[in-house]
């Protein structure tokens, strides 16, 4: 069992970001904007090569160990939080969103990381990305829920009169809007191109497309799909949020127990 | 006047919390007044630099004496020349020396003193007060030094406490609650209903702070045009009002209409037509120009006065407790402005000066040979005592208590003994 020295310096480096968000948010100080961006890469840096070790002692994506499929799916959280913080430069997001990272990737470092021997099934580049794309996903639809959930938290805000802190310092509706449908469309995206990549695998292997699994990411589609066909037709605001708490609900299940129970195919190994 | 020598910083002043309405207009000067007011109390010998801050919540006299009793010669000049009774003026005014009257500036920059605890136009009538005064020629290196502290110190409480962040004023709150819905409020439209006060000052406040759209709606078109065109914005005709409803994101009422003039049931039609995107309603009219019931509509957000005015109360109490922050911001930069202030006294420099040249000389006596050290000490000293006999004593006897400030500042810039 290695010892993940570099993944617990990853984690350090997530929470020392997570304490200059909060530090950012409460006091204000915009000289200290590029701490946070700076120890969540330094993080993803120290993260990387954990994954990789663990990578070289499988011989393949570090998907097949339940510890290394939630350490890749915290680091797939960190660089989803850059684009973000990227795209939208509104900072005011990052106490929300760091937490999660921190506990996917500590999470990651404590769980076993016993396989056997790489299979048939989880050999090649096709894996490879069948898989990363599908954690980008996750860890899209992820940030999408926590965005839902402030969105909905600032219209309560905003519709009960109470003009605290936390209603000061969160980003405006249109805002938190606008970059959950960022994270919706990455989430998308990357999930439909990891479905086509799955199918492709499953019928070059198995000949056969019959998973469980197929019909939630189907699902998922069709959820996500929904909410950006409503935004756009511009039914936003707080319903469109609660759609994305139902689909990431969807993305829930079919993560655990679709996985665990009725999935053969993507049951850990 | 009787002399006592050391140069002492004093105000005399009248405000809101000290003086009744009928003295403060009396003693509440123009900039003309300013001016004449700084050449009486400098011409009567009062003060040797004055400067005055004077606003419709106060008159405040700041000078530098080395006189005693200058506060009772200020308030009978200041009485007689106003035509106010001394002992009335007397009973409304407060006065302060030294530190207390520095702190008592410092305050009043950061707003601490003000009725609307922390607003900012103050620090603008600070930074007029000593233009004024620069201009009539009342100030020297003191006043000028304390009242730019001021104004610094005033700015630093401003951006290190939440003093001046939270809004009092409903039409200010108003609008951050919009743009709590919208983010930035440059492409969006603002429709304003009503072209009266209320309305005027709405409409100003979203120009200024960058909505390009703003459009206004009066029952009276022209009324409408003209305010439009004073701020660059666009008139609506009044029965032009269901087609200008969908198109505007934020609309505020402030007609004196007895009757609502916007209903539930046009708000329905025009969320139908915007496609459900959100609209942000206030009301700030009495009575309400937008039917009750408006904000359960969805995505419709919908504010009145008493909303405000709630936030208001809860916007004051965080500016309170923002009071103690400014308040060590304040004492910090006043034992700054007081460190500087103690040094222009004529013996510290006299010492720092002497500190000075020793150390020059011992820098210059380290070149020679130790033997010959000792006789050439004794000669540079004698040479720096006999150059320094004339100014010192010139500067000890000065009479006016400023002058003898500025030259000892500009001894201590000359010599570089503040580095």
């Amino acid at each position: 069992m290695a010892s993940h020295l570099f993944g617990w310096l990853a984690v350090a480096c997530y929470l020392a970001a997570e304490a200059a968000a909060i530090l950012a948010l409460v006091a204000r100080r915009e000289r200290f904007a590029w701490v946070t961006p700076a120890l969540v890469a330094a993080g993803l840096a120290l993260h990387f090569r954990d994954l990789l070790v663990r990578a070289r002692a499988l011989g393949s994506v570090p998907y097949r160990t339940l510890g290394g499929s939630v350490s890749l799916f915290g680091w797939m959280l960190g660089i989803a939080f850059l684009v973000l913080l990227l795209r939208h430069r509104e900072r005011a997001i990052g106490p929300f969103l760091i937490p999660f990272i921190v506990l996917t990737t500590g999470v990651g470092m404590l769980l076993p990381d016993s396989a056997s021997a790489p299979s048939q099934g989880t050999r090649g580049a096709l894996f490879a990305f069948h898989v990363t794309l599908a954690i980008l996903a996750y860890a899209a639809f992820t940030f999408s829920f926590v965005l839902s959930l402030l969105y909905l938290i600032q219209d309560r805000q905003l519709r009960r009169r109470t003009t605290g802190i936390l209603f000061a310092r969160l980003p405006a509706l249109e805002v938190i809007g606008r970059m959950n449908r960022t994270s919706v469309s990455i989430g998308l995206g990357t999930l439909a191109a990891s479905l086509v990549i799955g199918l492709v695998r499953a019928e070059m292997l198995w000949s056969s497309l019959a998973d469980p699994k197929v019909a939630w990411a189907l699902i998922t589609v069709v959820v996500y799909g929904l909410l950006l066909w409503m935004e756009r037709r511009g039914w936003e605001g707080p319903r469109s949020a609660v759609l994305s708490i139902v689909g990431f609900a969807v993305v829930m299940f079919s993560y655990t127990v679709v996985n665990v129970y009725f999935s053969p195919a993507h049951r850990f190994r | 006047m009787t002399s006592s020598g050391e140069a002492r910083l004093l105000l005399l002043g009248w405000n809101f919390r000290t003086a009744a309405l009928s003295v403060r207009e009396r003693v509440a000067f123009s900039s003309d007044e300013v001016r004449e007011a700084l050449d009486r109390i400098r011409g009567e010998g009062l003060v040797s630099e004055g400067v005055i801050v004077s606003t419709c919540n106060r008159s405040e006299i700041y000078g530098v004496s080395d006189g005693s009793h200058t506060s009772s010669h200020l308030t009978r000049l200041i009485s007689e020349w106003r035509g106010l009774d001394v002992r009335e003026a007397e009973a409304g005014s407060f006065y302060r020396e030294g530190r207390d009257a520095a702190r008592h500036l410092f305050r009043v920059a950061a707003g601490l003193e003000s009725l609307a605890l922390g607003e900012s136009e103050v620090l603008g009538q600070v930074r007029t007060a000593l233009r004024l005064a620069r201009e009539a020629g009342a100030t020297r290196a003191v006043l000028h030094r304390m009242f730019e502290t001021a104004v610094s110190a005033g700015k630093r409480v401003r951006t290190e406490t939440e003093i001046a962040r939270h809004p009092l004023s409903v039409a200010a709150i108003g609008f951050e609650l919009a743009t709590k819905v919208f983010g930035d409020m440059a492409e969006r439209t603002v429709l304003v209903l009503g072209a009266g006060e209320t309305g005027t000052l709405f409409a100003q406040q979203a120009a200024a702070a960058g909505v390009r759209d703003v459009r206004i709606a009066n029952r009276s078109l022209p009324r409408a045009e003209e305010l439009a065109a004073r701020m660059g914005g666009r008139a609506v005709p009044w029965d032009a009002l269901p087609r200008a409803l969908p198109e505007a994101d934020v609309v505020v009422g402030t007609t004196a209409s007895a009757e609502p003039v916007v209903s539930r049931a046009d708000v329905e039609t025009a969320m139908r037509e915007r496609r459900g995107r959100p609209v942000f309603f206030l009301d700030l009219a009495i009575p309400r120009d937008f039917e009750a019931g408006v904000g359960d509509l969805y995505n419709v957000y919908a504010y009145g006065l008493d909303d405000l005015r709630e936030v208001a109360e809860e916007n004051r109490r965080r500016r309170s407790r923002e009071v103690p922050r400014a308040e060590e911001i304040l004492e910090e930069e006043l034992a700054r402005f007081l460190a500087w202030f103690g040094n222009l006294a004529v013996v510290p420099t006299l010492n720092d000066l002497q500190a000075r040249l020793a150390a020059l000389r011992d820098t210059e006596l380290e070149r020679l040979p130790p033997k010959e050290r000792e006789r050439f000490r004794a000669f540079a000293d004698a040479i720096a005592s006999k150059l320094l006999h004339e100014p010192l004593r010139r500067l000890k006897a000065e009479p006016d208590a400023s002058r003898k400030l500025d030259r000892v500042e500009a001894v201590r810039h000359l010599f570089d003994l503040d580095s």
